[in-house]
């Protein structure tokens, strides 16, 4: 994406600086994480281990990328779905508004991929009537804005300012008193949202190449919804949530989960093709009380370009906990500020790197301190500022500096 | 766009022609030495890569791009080459340096070769030969530039006969250690950071019975030591061995927090909030606050942090000096 300087981010950083309500949430936001994660490692040891398995088969993936993309594809079909391969952004808009068409009420949960593809602008262009279901995301399309952070994109508002947003944008009656009230209101709200929905849109934390199974973790319940009740279920996938098994799928979850201080995470969505039924003479129906129809769309958009490229693929192995984020000197002043137009902090100039370029990556690259506190902290051994200065040296050769 | 692109072949232009990437008077590198009559060369140097004493001309840049950063027009690094244009100007402004901040560096070389050779440590000066390490250049990714210079750099470790190098502050222990092998054939110096070299004479230190009573020391980790060379548990016991006790602010160790020094030419305002967030952590401990890194001092100093350098401490507390 053109435009994205060194010189456009400082501004925002000045901003985020200077904004202290932003410094304020960050603040609260932070120091809980940084307790909470030491402690839930310490009470489940076994996550740790896990972490490890996770590194081995993403590293496995990012290796042999193309053959697991085949795999996973194979996999789906066998069990029902359709799966897509999206090369790029653009091609994943296209097929995504091919399946919904005009004039069809979506529902989305939280997903990154999603974000990074333009879909929902890209939707409600073509006429579609689409609502964000995870709390925080909702709060960010009301505010019109962007995530603040990879798991908590509402990082940025007080429950003041949430109240204020919901009730202008949602035309409900709060006293802007209780986060509670918010809850209600927002869930009353989306209720009819969800039983009207024609499509429901999510994303995926892992597919499992052996199976076609997708895994989803969740504490909202909204995943359930957005991929249980809609007749069309859509599952936007980035490539590199490709897992050789389902075993390992529900790994990434649990890893995910706990580096990202929700552990035990509330719900565990395992998602292996349509919904059907085969109680009635043993014929099988698709379509019972769930979709019958499920689409998987790959997103490919840069990384198949990164998995050949010695350190970029290293962040192909990223779970989006989100815990480098929550670590980073510079990101907790700035949030999502700095990193990229989507992704944000020192995982952000990464994938920013592999999205959009590298160089637009190394632009970002140059706010990063080289501290190394997100490479101690990544729970996949992503040495995630070496990455960067990776990027930095690319801007160099790039502008032959 | 234009902005990182001219600070950076500032700083790869002054590397390139006067070997540092501020102008500085390259006497002012090694005049420290001189009262000490270090011997030249030898199996063992010791080598300073110049970070210390270009700290006070770094901080004098780094207090001028502090007053333009947030002025209309252009980037920061435009409204740099419109002040400072050439690098002779760059040179009036650097020039500027604080005598008092280039007298404390001094000090702490001072107490640094005080404190070896009282550790009974053989090891002699390289003077001219001092050169800086570069590792600005590898952190901003010019990599060729880097090469180049630690070509240079190489040459004059070879010139002097040694076989270990002792190294004074982490950034340079780190980019002579781990990364000159990397870009430099046949790089096969010892390197050892003064803080390891001490630790190992450990009892052999000659403890002065201090004057005074002990007191609390914080002790905020630099990342390059805490987190790529393992010197972690040196300085606490050296620390331990001059009768002071050692307390760790909440983030220490492999996970200590940066100081924000390293964004201090991009943004001094953002790398001055991260160097107050730290210090509100370790001021929380109690204690007087010790660091162990030139950019760790400067950052934290600016900051309005009341700090000082852990070898004059333990010159103060080893030495009596």
């Amino acid at each position: 994406m053109a435009g994205i300087t060194l010189e456009g981010i400082l501004q925002d950083v000045w901003r985020a600086l200077d904004n202290p309500v932003l410094q304020e949430g960050l603040r609260r936001a932070y120091v809980g994480a940084e307790r909470r994660v030491p402690e839930i490692l310490d009470e489940y040891p076994e996550i740790v281990e896990l972490a490890r398995r996770v590194e081995d088969v993403k590293r496995l993936v990012s290796g042999n990328l193309d053959h697991y993309i085949e795999q996973a594809m194979e996999s789906l079909k066998k069990v029902n779905a359709e799966p897509h391969l999206a090369e790029t952004a653009e091609d994943a808009r296209e097929i995504i508004g091919r399946i919904v068409g005009k004039g069809k009420v979506v529902v989305m949960s939280k997903s990154m991929v999603a974000a990074e593809i333009g879909l929902r602008p890209h939707l409600e262009k073509l006429g579609n009537e689409v609502w964000e279901t995870d709390l925080g995301e909702l709060l960010i399309q009301l505010e019109g804005s962007k995530p603040m952070h990879t798991i908590a994109p509402a990082i940025h508002l007080t429950r003041e300012e949430a109240a204020k947003l919901v009730s202008e944008k949602l035309g409900v009656e709060l006293s802007g008193r209780s986060i509670e009230e918010i809850v209600v209101a927002v869930r009353r709200y989306l209720r009819g949202r969800f039983m009207q929905a024609d499509v429901g849109i999510s994303g995926a934390n892992a597919l499992a190449a052996d199976t076609g199974a997708l895994v989803l973790v969740e504490n909202e319940g909204n995943i359930r919804l957005v991929t249980g009740l809609p007749p069309i279920h859509i599952a936007v996938v980035g490539v590199d949530k490709i897992v050789p098994t389902l075993r390992d799928a529900i790994n990434v979850a649990l890893v995910q989960a706990a580096y990202a201080s929700l552990y035990p995470p509330t719900y565990l969505n395992v998602i292996a093709g349509p919904s059907s039924t085969a109680d009635i003479e043993k014929k099988r129906v698709y379509g019972a009380h769930g979709p019958p129809k499920l689409h998987v769309v790959l997103v490919d958009n840069g990384r198949r370009w990164a998995s050949n490229n010695p350190a970029l693929a290293e962040q192909l192995r990223c779970i989006r906990c989100g815990r480098c984020q929550m670590e980073c000197p510079v990101w907790r002043l700035t949030a999502n500020h700095w990193g990229g137009p989507v992704y944000g902090g020192p995982m952000g100039v990464n994938w920013t790197a592999i999205t959009l370029g590298e160089e637009t990556g190394a632009e970002l690259a140059h706010l990063c301190l080289g501290c190394a506190r997100c490479d101690e902290v990544c729970p996949v051994g992503i040495p995630i500022s070496r990455v960067i200065r990776y990027l930095k040296k690319r801007y160099a050769e790039i502008h032959r500096l | 766009m234009v902005d990182v692109k001219l600070i950076l072949s500032l700083l790869a232009d002054n590397v390139e022609r006067t070997g540092y990437p501020v102008p500085i008077d390259p006497r002012r590198i090694y005049s420290w030495a001189e009262p000490l009559k270090l011997p030249r060369g030898g199996r063992t140097v010791l080598y300073t890569g110049a970070l210390y004493q270009l700290v006070p001309y770094i901080n004098s840049l780094v207090r001028h791009l502090e007053s333009l950063e947030r002025r209309k027009g252009g980037g920061l690094a435009l409204r740099l080459a419109k002040t400072v244009g050439r690098i002779v100007d760059l040179g009036k402004i650097v020039a500027k340096a604080d005598p008092s901040e280039v007298s404390t560096v001094e000090k702490v070389l001072t107490s640094i070769a005080n404190l070896l050779s009282a550790a009974g440590v053989e090891y002699g000066y390289l003077y001219e030969n001092d050169l800086y390490s570069g590792v600005l250049l590898y952190d901003m990714g010019l990599d060729e530039a880097f090469r180049r210079h630690a070509g240079k750099v190489a040459e004059a470790l070879k010139r002097s006969g040694a076989s270990l190098v002792i190294t004074v502050d982490p950034h340079t222990t780190h980019v002579l250690r781990k990364v000159f092998p990397e870009y430099v054939e046949r790089f096969e110096f010892e390197v050892k950071s003064y803080l390891e070299v001490l630790a190992e004479k450990g009892r052999r230190l000659p403890v002065k019975t201090p004057s005074e009573p002990g007191y609390d020391v914080v002790l905020h980790d630099p990342c390059f030591y805490a987190r790529h060379e393992g010197v972690i548990e040196q300085p606490r016991r050296l620390l331990a061995l001059a009768g002071l006790n050692v307390k760790d602010p909440a983030k220490s160790g492999r996970m200590t927090y940066c100081c924000g020094g390293p964004v201090e030419a991009i943004s001094p305002s953002l790398s001055k909030r991260i160097a107050e967030t730290r210090l509100d952590e370790l001021r929380a401990v109690g204690g007087r606050i010790v660091t162990m890194c030139p950019i760790c001092y400067a950052n934290l100093r600016r900051a309005g942090g009341e700090v000082e350098d852990i070898a004059l401490h333990l010159s103060r507390r080893l030495l009596g000096a």
